[in-house]
C-alpha cells in the first residue's frame, strides 16, 4: 500500500497518514486514561487528607491501585507510543512501517489496560501497583499486565523498525534529530525494562494460576524494580526529548551543543536502569557493597545527564530569544518569552519542578542513610509525584498543545483558560509534593488508610504539625485536579470540537 | 578589533544557575538544621 503524505504548512514537516492516525489514537486514549487515573487520584488524596478522609478502607486501596495503573502506567505509556510514531516517522519525514503491527500493539495495550481495570474494580486484585509477592491477585490481573507490556514492547520495537526503514529509504540524512535520539534512548530502556517485566510477571502469573508453587519474594522485588523504576526512566528520556522538541516548536531553539545533549541520553541508557536498585536500599537480602555501588556511584552518572539537559534547554531558549532581538540586559529574553503559550510554560514548569523538587529529593532519598529513614514514608510518593507528574505529565500536557494543531489539525478551544492550565496544575502538584515530603519527614507512612490508627490495639499519634502538611498536600491535590480537568476539557474538546485547520 | 569568539552565548541562564545554586544551598542548610533538631533523640 502506497504511503500518503501531507506537508504541514506551519512546520514544513511531511506527515504520513498511518503515522498520523496512530499518533491520534494513542494520544487520545492516553488523555482519556489520564482522566480516569486523575479521578482516582482525587478520591485517594481526599482520603489521605485527615480533615476529609473520604473513602472506606477497601475502596481506598482499590482506587490507589487503579490510580497507579492508569496514571503512572497507562496514560504515560500510551502517550509515549504517540511520541514513538511522532519521532520515528513525522520528525524524520518518514512512514510508519507495518502499521498493522503497530495497531496490534495498540490493541494489546488497550485490552490489557481494560482487563486490569475491570479485575481491580471487581475487588480481585487489591495488590497495589507493586503487587509484591506473596500478595496474590487474580491471574487475569497479571495477564492484563503482560498483555499491556507486550503491546508496549512491540510499540518500542516498531520505533527501531521505523528509523531503520527511514534510513534505508533516505528519508533523512546524517544523524537522527535530537527528539528522535531521545526516543531512541527511551525505546532502548523500554525494551530492557519490558524484558525484565516479562521475566517477573510471567512466573507470577503462573504462580497465581496455581501452575507453579512458589515465586521467591526477594527475587520478585529485585526484578520488579528493573521494571517498576526503569519504566520511569523511559518517561525521563521521553520528557527530555519533549523539552528539546517543544523548545524548537515554540521559540525555534536548537541545542547549544548537540553532542553534549546526545551524551546525556547515552548516560541515561548506560546508568539509569542499574540505579533503580535504590528501591532495595533497606532490603536485607542484598549486601551494602552492592547497594552503594548501584545507587551512589552509578546513579550520580545518570543525574549528570539530567543536569546537562537542565542547563542546555533553558540556554537554548535564551540563545533563540536573543536572536529574535531580545538582547537588552541579562533577562529581557526571559521577560519576553512566550509565557502565555501553554506548551512553552508547561516545559519551563516541567524543567524547574523536575529538577528542584523531583531530582534533588531523588538523589537525597536514593542514598542509603536517608533511605533508612524515609523509606515507605509518604515522602517517597512526594518525590516521585514531583518527577513523574510535575516533570513528565506536565511536559506531556505541554506537548499535547503542539500535537493538536499539528497532528489533529484543530485549533485549541478555550485558549485563555488553556494558557493558565500549566500554572494551575504545576502549582497544585508542587504543593502536593512538598506537603507529602514534609509529612514523610515526621514518619507518616505511605499507602496507609488511617494514620490515626483508630480502633487499633495500640495507640500512636504523630506530631500535630503533620496535619498542616497533609492539608497542604490536600489543597495542592485539589488544585492539581482542577488543572487536570482544564487540560482534559481543553485537549478532548479541541480534538473533537476544535475549529478545523486546513 | 577581532570578534571575541569566547563570548558567553547564554549569560542569563548562567546567572540564573548561580542564583538557583545559592538559594538551594540556603534552603538545604536550613532544612538540615531543622532535620537535625527533629531527629535528635531528646
Amino acid at each position: 500500500m502506497a504511503s500518503v503524505f501531507r506537508t504541514c504548512p506551519r512546520t514544513g514537516l511531511k506527515i504520513e497518514k498511518n503515522a498520523e492516525t496512530l499518533i491520534k489514537w494513542n494520544s487520545t486514549i492516553a488523555i482519556v486514561l489520564l482522566a480516569v487515573g486523575g479521578l482516582f487520584a482525587l478520591l485517594v488524596v481526599l482520603t489521605r487528607w485527615p480533615a476529609v478522609h473520604l473513602l472506606p478502607a477497601d475502596l481506598y486501596y482499590r482506587f490507589l491501585t487503579l490510580h497507579g495503573i492508569d496514571a503512572l502506567l497507562a496514560w504515560i505509556i500510551f502517550f509515549e507510543m504517540a511520541l514513538v510514531y511522532f519521532t520515528s516517522a513525522v520528525l524524520l519525514g518518514a512512514r510508519a512501517v507495518c502499521p498493522k503491527v503497530s495497531w496490534l500493539a495498540f490493541i494489546l495495550m488497550l485490552v490489557g489496560g481494560v482487563l486490569i481495570n475491570v479485575i481491580v474494580l471487581l475487588g480481585k486484585a487489591d495488590v497495589m501497583f507493586t503487587s509484591y509477592v506473596p500478595l496474590k491477585a487474580d491471574p487475569l490481573y497479571y495477564l492484563g499486565v503482560i498483555l499491556f507490556a507486550v503491546g508496549a514492547l512491540i510499540g518500542f520495537i516498531m520505533f527501531f523498525v521505523n528509523i531503520a526503514m527511514a534510513k534505508k529509504e533516505k528519508a533523512f540524512e546524517g544523524s537522527l534529530p535530537l527528539g528522535s535520539f531521545g526516543l531512541l534512548a527511551a525505546s532502548i530502556i523500554g525494551v530492557l525494562t519490558l524484558v525484565h517485566g516479562a521475566v517477573i510477571m510471567i512466573p507470577t502469573f503462573l504462580w497465581s494460576a496455581g501452575i507453579i508453587q512458589n515465586v521467591d519474594p526477594s527475587f520478585y522485588r529485585l526484578v520488579f524494580w528493573a521494571l517498576g523504576h526503569s519504566s520511569q526512566q523511559i518517561n525521563v528520556c521521553a520528557m527530555v526529548a519533549i523539552w528539546y522538541m517543544t523548545a524548537y516548536f515554540t521559540v525555534g531553539a536548537v541545542p547549544l551543543n548537540e553532542r553534549v545533549s546526545r551524551t546525556g541520553f547515552v548516560l541515561y541508557i548506560l546508568f539509569i536502569n542499574v540505579a533503580s536498585e535504590h528501591h532495595l536500599l533497606v532490603d536485607p537480602a542484598l549486601s551494602t557493597w552492592h547497594k552503594i555501588v548501584n545507587t551512589s556511584y552509578v546513579m550520580h552518572l545518570a543525574v549528570l545527564a539530567s543536569m546537562i539537559h537542565a542547563f542546555s534547554v533553558p540556554a537554548s531558549f535564551e540563545v533563540a530569544l536573543r536572536k529574535q532581538g531580545y538582547r537588552n540586559g541579562l533577562f529581557e529574553w526571559l521577560k519576553k518569552a512566550p509565557w502565555g503559550n501553554p506548551a512553552f510554560s508547561a516545559i519551563s514548569i516541567s524543567i524547574v519542578l523536575f529538577g528542584f523538587l523531583g531530582g534533588i529529593t531523588g538523589v537525597v532519598f536514593g542514598t542509603e542513610q536517608f533511605s533508612l529513614i524515609r523509606h515507605n514514608t509518604i515522602a517517597i510518593p512526594g518525590h516521585f509525584h514531583a518527577t513523574v507528574v510535575a516533570g513528565t505529565t506536565v511536559a506531556f500536557m505541554g506537548f499535547t498543545y503542539i500535537l493538536i494543531p499539528l497532528i489533529f489539525r484543530r485549533e485549541l478551544i478555550l485558549k485563555g483558560i488553556a494558557s493558565i492550565q500549566p500554572y494551575v496544575y504545576g502549582l497544585g502538584v508542587a504543593m502536593f509534593s512538598i506537603g507529602m515530603m514534609a509529612a514523610g519527614t515526621f514518619g507518616v507512612p505511605r499507602r496507609h488508610y488511617d494514620i490515626t490508627f483508630a480502633g487499633a490495639d495500640f495507640s500512636f499519634s504523630f506530631d500535630p504539625v503533620v496535619d498542616s502538611f497533609l492539608t497542604i498536600m490536600g489543597i495542592g491535590g485539589v488544585l492539581a485536579a482542577a488543572g487536570g480537568v482544564i487540560y482534559i476539557v481543553v485537549a478532548l474538546g479541541s480534538i473533537f470540537g476544535g475549529k478545523k485547520i486546513e | 578589533m577581532a570578534e571575541n569568539k569566547d563570548k558567553m552565548e547564554a549569560p542569563g541562564v548562567f546567572v540564573l544557575a548561580l542564583v538557583f545554586l545559592a538559594v538551594f544551598i540556603l534552603v538545604w542548610v536550613v532544612h538540615l538544621k531543622w532535620l537535625s533538631n527533629l531527629w535528635t533523640i531528646k
